[in-house]
């Protein structure tokens, strides 16, 4: 379904830690991906394995522990744990004189340079991107304002766009770019703020105060998401679980995002409903170029939706592949015990289906070699070990 | 193989009062529930699915109006028996389990204490119920023989003799009873003393700190409490005595452990003495415990029959003997001095009571026949309506034979039902022209805005409106029921086996005297609760037991719940979404346990989703409902291969499966709002297929195969050959392939 290269996204070595007082949770460990211009990423697992976690830490809900997260070739966000712990760790070498001091006091300056590097970037990403937005502006008005300089009238006018356009630039945050859809629609839109507030919130943020503009930009996405322009003034308790799921679509589309993380967007709606959902992300997929992140737990939906999966298991990804390709060889116990547990509408299958059961300390023994995230065949990771990978090998011929 | 009902569900109609007006929930559905079996609803959210289960447990929301139909558990009418019955029923017979488990625990109770909490009041309630059913039934009894005795004085009976009998009865009912609490007051000790000898192996296994001095001197009061019951522990006195004594040795040298500090030497020379006193502690419990089961495991006593002997030979020892001989020679001797002659005062009782039953029930017919005619005329006034009624509800209940033990069910709720029949009469004499006028005014309102050209999103409510001629109709149906069958009781006149209700009479009444003293401490709840827990798969439940809410994930919280749905052993099991809030691989689990204990338990299982896949797994049948109807019912295999209504359809087409590639057909709109339930078929609006008469009519339910049924004109023989949807046909015929597959 995509064929150019182009990364638009790429997690490496994604920690998110939540401290829980003497010790810390480890919600998201050390988890690598990348998502191609114009895919659906399905991410999967079962729920507190942190599929939700790694969503919120891509667009910066919470303050990563460590790891880096680049979109579009930038780095969005970085963390510093990782580099804290090698300083820790090369001052313990040398307190039992593995390393010299030379090594030690390299190890630390280049550490804290990588730190410092890290904590800078959350600034300095959003301001070169408002640069390189305001150079652009000031490149195509630089033409304009030529072209009309004999029309005093026209340049009043131009200026009064500059103005306007030049204030958006210097508001705008990459991160907005990529937008979220949550679960529970109920839960995400304030009650008491019209459909219409809700979804233009996000241009309003950025200082786009032209009511017109605005109320167009709205009318268009309301029918784009299958909505009519009457429903504008209403509040969201006049809509049902699908109407409003398609608000919270509405919100996500109107900042024109590139990508889109789709926090279980069918989850809490009706049967007959989530197909209503799924085709209208599919549309708009097809007609924006979207790129998806989809994070669910029905794995039918997630098969039928993207073209990679991965599949998370207690803040670890387990298995990445091509949906068909983890589907038909599925090489990691946990996801083989999770594909057999996918109910299907045959009761006659049903009756038959075994279940497997997956027990982490039964299926590996990692206490000498520890497992490590590799690829086992052409775009099919697995975590294993050496031992591991021989009998993964062995098992795809 | 046609299957036992275990519950019939008729014509169920159920609204919901609203500040908008009235909400037709249910609408008119009927289906039946088979014994061991699963039924699946399905429909989404608003169909009526939950509402259904709620009417069946007695637990529809306080806005709702029943509006009509049955639920016939039993032969009893679970929507019109009084509270105080259904209170019975609920929980104990009929078991929920509710789609959050979270929500249905308690957030500040130990687990343990909410699986004990039911079976502790049940218990506590059923010791109270049986005195005062035994009370009152034995008092009914003598004066229905007394009456008999008055009425024919060559029946062979006096009323002293009566009296004597009866007390005599109570008396050593009474003996029987202190021989049967004696009983269970051993068994209780012996089964607590089993508990606590495994709590405390148990803790020691784990080597966490136990307080050994008081468990073996709890160990010893239990004990002693086994041998206090003479009768019983005769067999097991040397045994007890010995045990005694060892805990004594063993309690000194723990006891020493505790005070090592004092007396060292003490300890150092006892241990040189016992190698190993922390295993002697050990073997001497598990010597204990085994003592224990022996006893719990022994044959039970014909208490009745033995505290009638002992009352009479109160001098003879009898528990050297083995317990079958017991209870052979008590039943003889009970039998020959005893028995037969009550039994014979019984039938008196039996035959006055149901020739008397009959002879009432000859003359309510002529009463209720009057008040047939009286409806039938009409135009009555309100006073004169009551007045009538009231009379029909005196002979119907005066010709109620109390003496049977199977309540008559339609007898006992005639007068409830008539009652609220004749209320509503008058309630619509007097609403229906307000209705009407209500009706006219919005009409006008509505008309005359549309006239003005302005949008109106608003829609008049229907009428609610029922013509008195149809509610006198009620009211006829209601009474000639009970007519009907009282005819059929009078010509079955002779067909009543005195015999057999005699000694029916006599089991209840010892049935009920036992309950008084069925004792359930907590102790033993908490072994039971542990066994419970065991059973649906919680590891380390003596653990567990102690634990709140809080500590357990999703999927254990459900088995807690179903823990507790299943502690009081129900008959049918009712399934509210229970895996809605679950992931995939619990999900699994969780409907693996349900499974596994439908086969264990024959549970009859309503279930209730919305996920056509967890479906196939439970269900042995399905009922699709929609809008408050059932649209489609039948067999699994019929559903999923065969489906004929096209709401079916749409549920089966909207849902991906692993080799869905081809863009879903999604079910346009939402379903319609039930305040203004529209005309002809429901789904006709998001139907595809929708005919025009589905504009106009609702469909009757069209028969596909015998358990196969479906509400939908498509299968009308004039209807136009519509084929399914493809994604569907194609779906199927994957399955089948793999079916043949699988096969080879």
């Amino acid at each position: 379904m995509v064929n150019n290269n182009e990364v638009l996204l790429k997690v490496d070595h994604l920690c998110q830690y939540f401290s829980m007082g003497h010790k810390d949770m480890k919600a998201v460990d050390d988890v690598s991906f990348e998502i191609k211009k114009g895919e659906a990423f399905g991410l999967v697992g079962e729920s507190g394995c942190g599929k939700t976690t790694t969503g919120r830490t891509i667009i910066k809900l919470n303050e990563i522990t460590s790891g880096n997260v680049y979109f579009k070739g930038q780095r969005v966000c970085a963390g510093t744990r990782s580099y804290k712990d090698a300083i820790k760790q090369a001052k313990k070498d040398f307190s039992e004189k593995k390393i010299t001091r030379e090594e030690l006091s390299e190890i630390v300056s280049k550490n804290k340079v990588l730190i410092r590097e890290a904590k800078a970037s959350g600034k300095d990403i959003d301001k070169n991107y408002a640069k390189s937005l305001l150079e652009e502006l000031n490149a195509e008005f630089a033409q304009k304002f030529e072209s009309a300089k004999d029309n005093p009238q026209q340049l009043k006018a131009l200026k009064k766009e500059y103005k306007v356009r030049q204030r958006v630039a210097k508001n705008s945050k990459l991160i907005t770019r990529i937008q979220m859809i949550f679960q529970d629609p109920i839960a995400s839109l304030d009650p008491r703020m019209t459909v219409r507030d809700i979804i233009a919130e996000g241009l309003v943020i950025q200082g786009i105060t032209d009511k017109e503009y605005i109320n167009e930009k709205v009318y268009e996405i309301l029918e784009m998401v299958g909505l009519v322009r009457e429903h504008a003034d209403r509040y969201p308790h006049e809509f049902s679980g699908g109407q409003r799921q398609r608000i919270g679509i509405a919100r996500a589309v109107i900042m024109q995002p590139e990508m889109i993380i789709a926090d279980e967007p069918i989850s809490a709606l009706d049967v007959s409903i989530q197909a209503q959902v799924i085709n209208l992300l599919n549309d708009l997929r097809d007609r924006l170029g979207l790129t998806i992140l989809f994070i669910a737990h029905d794995l039918s939906v997630v098969k039928y939706f993207s073209d990679r999966i991965g599949v998370m298991y207690f803040g670890k990804m387990v298995e990445l592949a091509d949906s068909d390709e983890l589907f038909k060889n599925p090489l990691h116990p946990y996801t083989r015990s999770l594909l057999s547990a996918i109910p299907l509408p045959d009761p006659i299958y049903e009756k038959q289906r075994t279940r497997v059961t997956y027990n982490p300390l039964v299926e590996h023994d990692y206490s000498v070699d520890q497992p490590t995230f590799r690829e086992i065949s052409p775009g099919h990771f697995v975590q294993c070990n050496d031992a591991e990978e021989a009998k993964y090998r062995q098992m795809l011929k | 193989m046609r299957k036992e009902t275990k519950l019939t569900v008729n014509n169920l109609k159920i609204s919901f009062r609203t500040d908008a007006g009235k909400v037709q929930a249910v609408r008119n559905i009927s289906f039946d529930l088979y014994e061991g079996e699963t039924l699946a609803i399905v429909g989404e959210s608003g169909s009526g699915k939950s509402v259904t289960s709620k009417a069946i447990m007695g637990i529809s929301a306080g806005n709702s109006i029943l509006e009509g139909g049955e639920i016939l558990y039993n032969g009893q009418d679970l929507l019109r028996i009084p509270e105080a019955e259904m209170h019975k029923l609920r929980g104990d017979k009929v078991a929920m389990i509710f789609q959050d488990p979270l929500s249905s625990l308690n957030p500040i109770m130990r687990i343990g204490r909410q699986i004990t909490e039911a079976m502790l009041l049940k218990n506590k309630a059923n010791r109270k119920e049986g005195r005062a059913t035994f009370n009152s039934t034995m008092a009914l009894l003598s004066e229905t023989v007394k009456e008999a005795i008055a009425q024919d004085p060559n029946a062979g009976f006096t009323a002293a003799e009566v009296d004597s009998y009866v007390k005599a009865f109570d008396s050593f009912g009474t003996g029987a009873l202190k021989l049967e609490n004696g009983y269970n007051a051993a068994c209780t000790a012996a089964e607590e003393l089993v508990s606590i000898v495994e709590d405390y192996l148990f803790l020691a296994e784990k080597k966490q700190k136990v307080d050994v001095v008081s468990t073996l001197g709890l160990v010893e009061h239990k004990l002693k409490d086994m041998a206090e019951s003479k009768f019983f522990a005769g067999r097991y006195e040397q045994q007890i005595n010995e045990h005694l004594a060892g805990l004594k040795d063993v309690k000194r040298i723990e006891k020493a452990k505790v005070t090592i500090g004092d007396s060292f030497k003490r300890v150092v020379h006892m241990t040189a003495v016992r190698k190993d006193p922390e295993r002697e502690t050990v073997e001497l419990l598990e010597q204990i415990r085994q003592t224990a089961e022996k006893m719990i495991a022994q044959e039970e006593y014909d208490f009745f029959s033995v505290g009638y002997y002992l009352n009479k030979n109160p001098n003879e020892d009898l528990s050297a003997m083995p317990v079958e001989q017991v209870n052979a020679m008590a039943n003889e001797f009970f039998k020959d001095n005893f028995l037969t002659a009550f039994t014979d005062m019984e039938r008196i009782a039996v035959r006055h009571s149901s020739a008397k039953a009959l002879e009432n029930k000859k003359k309510a017919i002529g009463t209720l026949q009057e008040a047939i005619d009286f409806f039938k005329a009409g135009n009555f006034t309100e006073q004169n309506a009551k007045e009538v009624y009231k009379n029909a509800t005196k002979s119907v209940m005066a010709s109620i034979d109390n003496l049977t033990v199977v309540k008559d069910n339609v007898a006992h709720t005639f007068g409830g039902a008539l009652e609220r029949e004749v209320d509503n009469y008058f309630f619509y004499i007097k609403n229906n022209p307000k209705e009407e006028l209500r009706f006219a005014r919005q009409t006008a309102k509505r008309e005359a805005l549309l006239a003005k050209g302005k949008q109106v999103d608003w829609q008049v409510v229907p009428k609610s409106i029922i013509e008195p001629e149809e509610q006198i109709e009620t009211i006829v149906r209601v009474i000639s029921r009970v007519l009907d069958k009282f005819k059929a009781d009078i010509e079955n006149e002779q067909t009543i086996d005195v015999d057999k209700r005699c000694t029916e009479l006599i089991e209840f009444l010892k049935s009920k005297a036992s309950q008084m003293v069925d004792v359930l401490t907590k102790r033993i709840a908490k072994e039971k609760a542990i066994k419970l827990m065991e059973e649906v798969g919680i590891p380390e439940a003596r653990v567990r037991y102690r634990q709140y809410p809080f500590e357990f994930s999703g999927g254990m919280r459900q088995r807690i719940v179903i823990a507790i749905a299943l502690s009081a052993n129900p008959d049918i099991l009712i399934c509210d979404e229970p895996t809605t809030a679950l992931d995939v691989t619990i999900q699994a689990q969780i409907l693996e346990l349900i499974n596994r204990l439908k086969e264990q338990h024959n549970l009859s299982i309503i279930f209730i989703t919305h996920d056509l896949g967890v479906v196939a797994n439970m269900a042995d049948r399905i009922a699709v409902m929609y809008a408050g109807k059932i649209v489609e019912y039948g067999t699994a295999k019929e559903v999923f291969y065969n489906p004929k209504h096209p709401y079916t359809w749409a549920l089966l087409a909207s849902m991906p499966d692993l080799d869905t590639n081809e863009k879903l057909d999604a079910i346009p709109g939402t379903p319609p709002n039930m305040i203004y339930p529209p005309v002809g078929d429901a789904f006709a609006e998001r139907n595809k297929y929708a005919l025009e008469i589905d504009f106009e009519q609702d469909p009757p339910m069209f028969e596909v195969s015998p358990t196969h049924y479906a509400a939908t004109w498509l299968l009308h023989p004039n209807a136009p050959k519509v084929e399914m949807p493809k994604i569907i046909t194609e779906r199927i015929k994957r399955m089948e392939e793999r079916g043949d597959k699988r096969g080879e």
